[in-house]
């Protein structure tokens, strides 16, 4: 039986309704507590293993206020970790050392070891704080906490567009080719080739269509250039004190991390 | 690695990438609003639906190999460079807020790399391979081909000196590894990007920004650009002749270099040659890979053109 397109609109953010107190801060105040722990996670100097836990427990902190289960934290994390993986994997033949053991002409070396440890460790708590974002926060309050960020009207603008369109698209993009199997039009590599050129090609054009078209219904609605949200959320002292918190906890455990080493 | 996880990055590197990309988007903003005036918003989400879904096309390569559109030179043919910076952009942004495909914390590099320098590196090839050669359709398809893989080799490059400066990896193991990988991508990403809009030019011209032929001022520009690249490649060749070039400095460091094999013999070893040394080996290599790169390129036009 042919299968019928599964993206939907709210596949990501699941849990951004459920009340927790990561959910009753205002959005921007989660973008900004997962930039500072990304960043803070990012910029520990390498071999500052115990700050990263630190880090790590903070993260896993978070994840358990915003009643997370373990099962889709994980789930979430296996895609973006195979590549984070794979890009790491290369730390070990790449970094100078002294040789631990030899793979045919390529050789392990003890910094290279431990380079690939502490980058995939960094990547890894980094990565799960943006789960932690993205399972929290629909992307309605994403935009809402871009705009407030001062990011330009025209991305935020472009982004929430682009999103609307994108489920759509993709959609289209599958009943082409779901039309083009059932004409058995993709015999071989090369047929196939023209088939996806062809299907992007038709991709472009439907999605310049469309964006034109919701465009014009837009203006006739009163667009005035920047897209209308819902009354964001208010930002309350608590949200504020814990923010604050969070911030100057990391800050201190880079600085004490660039200290120590 | 197009996009870079955190923890690939150092802060410094992490905070000047962010401060360059955010100046750049911010001329890239201003710019744009000009061009597209009221169309801006549809035409944005358009675009930045459109290469969200391409990317989700895996086009067979052959050899058991695939490619998925970056998309930068392709939207920048239709948008202009700087709206297609401003597409990029949210796209970068999008990948690392909801799919974390690339980290939050590497946003500012990203951007960097993929929106300002993939966009505005491969535009400025484009424009420079369509003043070279003209603005018919094949042409054009040839040239966003060509700039295609430019473009992704730019983003490579981009991507290895960056690693080296945060320390992660030497630069010459990175420029073989991250470089040589997006040489690979690149010529995936010509070969899509020349094929789709040799179709979208076909079907829906009106789509494509418009380009005037080139004048003979900029012709003569071009031509003097071309020059430039030669001598530069002159000159870089004999530098390149009294050191260990990235591959063999990489080999070295990782102590294989008692196993080097020669399968073929090279025309010009070591950029010597029995007419001129390094300079003649450098001029002949540069015009041998344009010349290679053209005629994949052609080819990409020709075929994009009877599909």
């Amino acid at each position: 039986m042919e299968r019928t397109a599964d993206v939907s609109f709210h596949h990501l953010d699941q849990f951004a309704s459920v009340p927790s107190p990561v959910t009753r801060a205002t959005p921007t105040a989660r973008v900004l507590a997962t930039t500072t722990l990304a960043v803070g996670t990012a910029a520990l100097p390498l071999g500052a293993w115990q700050h990263l836990g630190v880090l790590a427990g903070l993260v896993a902190f978070l994840a358990a206020a915003a009643h997370l289960p373990v099962s889709l934290v994980v789930r979430r994390l296996a895609g973006p970790f195979v590549f984070v993986l794979a890009a790491s994997t290369g730390l070990l033949f790449l970094v100078p050392g002294e040789p631990l053991v030899r793979i045919g002409p390529f050789g392990v070396s003890d910094t290279g070891l431990q380079r690939f440890g502490f980058v995939l460790g960094r990547a890894s708590v980094a990565l799960t704080a943006a789960v932690v974002l993205v399972s929290t926060t629909s992307f309605p309050e994403l935009l809402q906490a871009l705009r407030q960020l001062r990011l330009p009207a025209v991305v935020t603008t472009a982004l929430g567009l682009g999103y609307r369109l994108l489920y759509l698209l993709v959609d289209e993009i599958e009943r082409l080719q779901r039309a083009a199997r059932s004409r058995n039009a993709q015999g071989g590599a090369t047929s196939r080739r023209r088939l996806l050129v062809g299907i992007s090609a038709a991709g472009l054009s439907r999605a310049f269509a469309r964006g034109e078209r919701t465009h014009r219904a837009m203006l006739a609605r009163g667009f005035t250039g920047d897209l209308p949200s819902l009354a964001p959320k208010p930002w309350d002292a608590r949200t504020i004190v814990s923010l604050c918190l969070l911030v100057m906890a990391v800050a201190a455990v880079a600085v004490s991390a660039y200290v120590s080493i | 690695m197009a996009h870079i996880p955190d923890g690939f990055l150092s802060a410094q590197v992490m905070a000047g990438t962010a401060a360059v990309s955010a100046a750049s988007l911010a001329v890239a903003v201003h710019r744009s609003r000009r061009y597209l005036a009221e169309r801006e918003a549809p035409v944005l989400g358009a675009a930045t639906a459109f290469v969200f879904a391409a990317q989700m096309l895996n086009f067979p390569l052959g050899a058991g190999t695939s490619a998925h559109l970056l998309g930068g030179v392709l939207v920048g043919t239709i948008l202009g460079p700087w709206a297609a910076m401003l597409v990029l952009f949210a796209v970068v942004l999008v990948q690392a807020l909801l799919f974390q495909d690339g980290g939050i914390g590497t946003l500012g590099a990203n951007t960097l790399n993929i929106a300002i320098l993939g966009v505005g590196g491969g535009m400025l090839l484009y424009r420079w391979l369509v003043a070279l050669f003209g603005v018919g359709l094949r042409r054009r398809v040839l040239a966003a081909a060509m700039a295609g893989f430019g473009s992704t080799v730019l983003v490579g490059l981009a991507v290895a000196i960056e690693l080296a400066l945060s320390g992660t990896v030497p630069l010459a193991p990175a420029l073989v590894a991250v470089g040589g990988g997006h040489a690979l991508m690149g010529i995936g990403e010509g070969v899509i990007t020349g094929a789709i809009l040799g179709m979208v030019l076909r079907a829906r011209p009106e789509l494509v920004t418009g380009m005037r032929d080139p004048s003979g001022r900029g012709r003569a520009l071009a031509y003097a650009v071309t020059g430039f690249a030669l001598i530069l490649a002159g000159a870089a060749g004999y530098v390149a002749s009294s050191q260990p070039d990235a591959l063999e400095s990489a080999a070295e460091r990782l102590g294989i270099v008692e196993v080097e094999t020669a399968y073929l013999t090279a025309p010009f070893a070591d950029y010597t040659s029995p007419l001129g040394g390094a300079l003649f080996a450098a001029v002949v290599g540069v015009v041998v890979v344009f010349g290679v790169a053209w005629a994949i390129g052609r080819a990409v036009a020709w075929r994009g053109l009877r599909t």
